[in-house]
C-alpha cells in the first residue's frame, strides 16, 4: 500500500487524572491507537514524568516501552540545581546509553516551576545543544517571548513546539523566517490550509507529524497530512523524514 | 474498491459516500490567520478529501457585523451552487435585526440553517430575546446549530442547550462541538434525554474513540459530520470518521445521510442540489 511512513513526534504513556473518555495508559494501548491511525513509530514520554516526578517517570518509561521497538524514549528534564536530576555531564551520557531521542521541558510556574533562561537552565540547554538533542516544548504553556529567547541563544538546538494550535501563525511565521532550528509538531496545527501555507512560504522543513495519542485520536492528524495539497516528498518529510533527519544530527 | 484506510493514507477523496459538512465557516477571523478563508480554496480542500457540500456561516458573524457576515455568506452560496449552502447568523442582542436577517437570508433557497453562538454574543440561549429566532425556526422546521462548551459558559452551556431543545421539540438542535473535548459524556446524557438533539463532531483536538463512543451510546443516526472549515482544516475530520471503528453503514449516516434527513437540500427555486 502506498502510504507515508508516519513517525509521531508527540505521544505518551501513563495514566492521567483527567482522561477524556477512555483510560489508555500503557504501551499496548498506545500501539493499538497507532495501528488504528496507521502510525508506525512514535516518540513517547511518560505522564508520570510530566505530572509527578521527571526522574521517576523517565525510569517508568524505560520499563513500559521495553519490548516495543516502535516506541522511542523521550525524557522529561529539569535543571540539576535541586538534585532532582543529575548534572548534564552525567545526564546526557545516561540518555545516550538509553537511546533517548528527545527531551521535553515544562519550564513555567504552573508546571515544573523553573525558568528557561540562561541563569537557571543554561547549563542543561548548552549540553543539549552540544548533543543536538531535540528539545520538545509545549506551545500551550510557554510564552513565545521565551521561545524566541531559546531559539536565539541556542541556535544549534532543534526546538520542537508540540501542541501548537491553529491560532499561532502570527507568532510562528516571523520565527520561521529567522530560525532554522524551529519545528512545529502538527497534531493541533489545523487551521484551514495551514500546512500548504507553511510549505509555500518555508518549505516542509519546519513541520513534524504528531498526534498527542493516546489521549487524542491519531486518525485526524494522519488525514491532515495525507490529504494535504503538496507533493509526495513533502508528505514523506512531514510524516517522518524531517524527524529522522534531526535524529541523524544527534551526538555529533 | 480500496478500504477507507487505504484511501485516506493514499490521499484519495472518499467519493463513494456523500459527505456533508453541517458546521463550516468562511472568511477572516480577528484572532488568527486563516490561510484558506475564501470559498474557492475551501472547495479545493473539500475536493481533496471528498466533502460534497458545506453549510456555512462566516467566522466574523458574532464578534462583528452579522449583516455584513450574512452578505459574505450569501455571496459564497450564490457563487458555488450545489457545494456551499448557508446558515443564517443571528444574535439575540439584536432581536429585530435578527428577524430581518432571517427573512432576508431565507429568501435564498440555498440558505438552510440557523447558526447562533451564545458564548461570543453573550446572549443566553434562554434569553427571551431569542424567542423570535426560535419561532422562525419552528415555523419552518429549520435546524439550529449552537456552539456549546461544557465549562464556564453562562450563555450557552450544554444544560441551557438541552433546555431550549426540550422547549422547542420541533426544531432539530445541533449541539456544536458536542460540548468540547471534555463534554462528550454530558453530551450523550443530554442526547439520550432530548430526542431532537444531534451531536456535532466538529473539534480541533478530538478525544480518542469519541466517534465510537457517540455511536455506541446514542446511535450513528444522531451524529453529524462537521468541521469548522476554514477556521479548522476539514480534512482531519474526514480521517476521523473514515478510520473510526464503526460499521460502514454508521459512516454513511454520519458523513451525510443524517444531514440529508434533517436539512432540505432540495431546490425550492431551481437551485442545484449538487447530488
Amino acid at each position: 500500500m502506498d502510504k507515508p511512513a508516519f513517525f509521531d513526534a508527540n505521544c505518551s504513556v501513563g495514566r492521567v487524572g483527567y482522561p477524556h473518555l477512555f483510560d489508555i495508559a500503557d504501551a499496548a494501548g498506545l500501539k493499538q491507537e497507532m495501528a488504528t491511525a496507521g502510525v508506525e513509530e512514535a516518540l513517547a514520554y511518560h505522564t508520570i514524568a510530566r505530572d509527578a516526578d521527571p526522574r521517576l517517570g523517565n525510569f517508568r518509561l524505560m520499563e513500559e516501552i521495553k519490548g516495543h521497538p516502535e516506541l522511542h524514549p523521550v525524557w522529561v528534564v529539569l535543571p540539576h540545581h535541586t538534585a532532582e536530576m543529575p548534572p548534564p555531564a552525567k545526564l546526557l551520557p545516561e540518555m545516550k546509553a538509553c537511546g533517548v531521542r528527545a527531551v521535553r521541558m515544562f519550564p513555567t510556574k504552573t508546571h515544573h516551576s523553573f525558568s528557561p533562561a540562561d541563569w537557571c537552565a543554561g547549563e542543561l540547554l548548552s549540553a543539549l545543544e552540544a548533543g543536538r538533542v531535540p528539545l520538545i516544548l509545549d506551545a500551550e504553556i510557554l510564552p513565545w517571548e521565551d521561545v524566541h529567547g531559546l531559539l536565539k541563544t541556542y541556535s544549534h538546538l532543534p526546538i520542537i513546539m508540540a501542541n501548537c494550535n491553529y491560532r499561532q501563525n502570527r507568532f510562528l511565521y516571523p520565527l520561521f523566517e529567522k530560525f532554522p532550528n524551529l519545528y512545529v509538531e502538527t497534531s493541533w496545527f489545523m487551521g484551514g490550509g495551514a500546512v500548504e501555507d507553511v510549505i509555500e512560504r518555508f518549505g516542509s522543513r519546519p513541520l513534524l507529524f504528531g498526534t498527542n495519542m493516546p489521549r487524542y485520536t491519531g486518525t485526524a492528524a494522519v488525514a491532515l497530512i495525507t490529504y494535504a495539497d503538496i507533493g509526495r516528498k513533502d508528505k514523506e518529510a512531514i510524516a517522518g523524514g524531517n524527524l529522522r533527519g534531526i535524529f541523524e544530527g544527534m551526538w555529533p | 474498491m480500496n478500504t477507507y484506510f487505504e484511501r485516506v493514507h493514499a490521499g484519495l477523496p472518499l467519493n463513494d459516500v456523500e459527505i456533508i459538512d453541517v458546521h463550516a465557516h468562511l472568511g477572516p477571523y480577528f484572532n488568527m490567520h486563516v490561510p484558506a478563508r475564501d470559498p474557492g480554496r475551501m472547495i479545493r480542500i473539500m475536493d481533496l478529501c471528498g466533502i460534497a457540500k458545506a453549510v456555512l456561516s462566516p467566522n466574523m458573524s458574532w464578534e462583528s457585523d452579522l449583516v455584513f457576515a450574512n452578505d459574505l455568506m450569501r455571496d459564497a452560496v450564490a457563487s458555488h451552487p450545489g457545494r456551499i449552502y448557508g446558515a443564517c447568523a443571528v444574535n439575540g442582542n439584536y432581536p429585530e435585526l435578527s428577524g430581518d436577517e432571517l427573512e432576508r437570508c431565507f429568501e435564498d433557497a440555498a440558505v438552510l440553517m440557523i447558526k447562533i453562538h451564545p458564548a461570543v454574543s453573550k446572549c443566553r440561549l434562554d434569553d427571551k430575546r431569542m424567542n423570535g429566532i426560535y419561532e422562525f425556526a419552528s415555523r419552518r422546521k429549520l435546524c439550529i446549530l449552537a456552539h456549546t462548551w461544557l465549562d464556564n459558559d453562562p450563555f450557552g452551556n450544554m444544560d441551557l442547550f438541552s433546555g431550549v431543545a426540550e422547549d422547542h421539540p420541533d426544531i432539530p438542535w445541533i449541539m456544536g462541538h458536542s460540548g468540547g473535548p471534555y463534554g462528550s459524556r454530558r453530551a450523550v446524557e443530554l442526547a439520550l434525554q432530548v430526542p431532537n438533539i444531534y451531536l456535532d463532531l466538529t473539534l480541533s483536538m478530538c478525544p480518542a474513540r469519541q466517534v465510537e463512543f457517540f455511536v455506541k451510546e446514542v446511535g450513528a443516526e444522531r451524529v453529524l459530520f462537521g468541521t469548522d472549515n476554514p477556521f479548522l482544516d476539514p480534512r482531519p475530520q474526514v480521517g476521523r470518521v473514515a478510520l473510526a471503528d464503526i460499521s460502514p453503514r454508521d459512516k454513511v449516516n454520519i458523513f451525510g445521510a443524517n444531514a440529508r434527513r434533517l436539512i432540505r437540500f432540495e431546490s425550492k427555486r431551481g437551485h442545484l442540489s449538487g447530488s
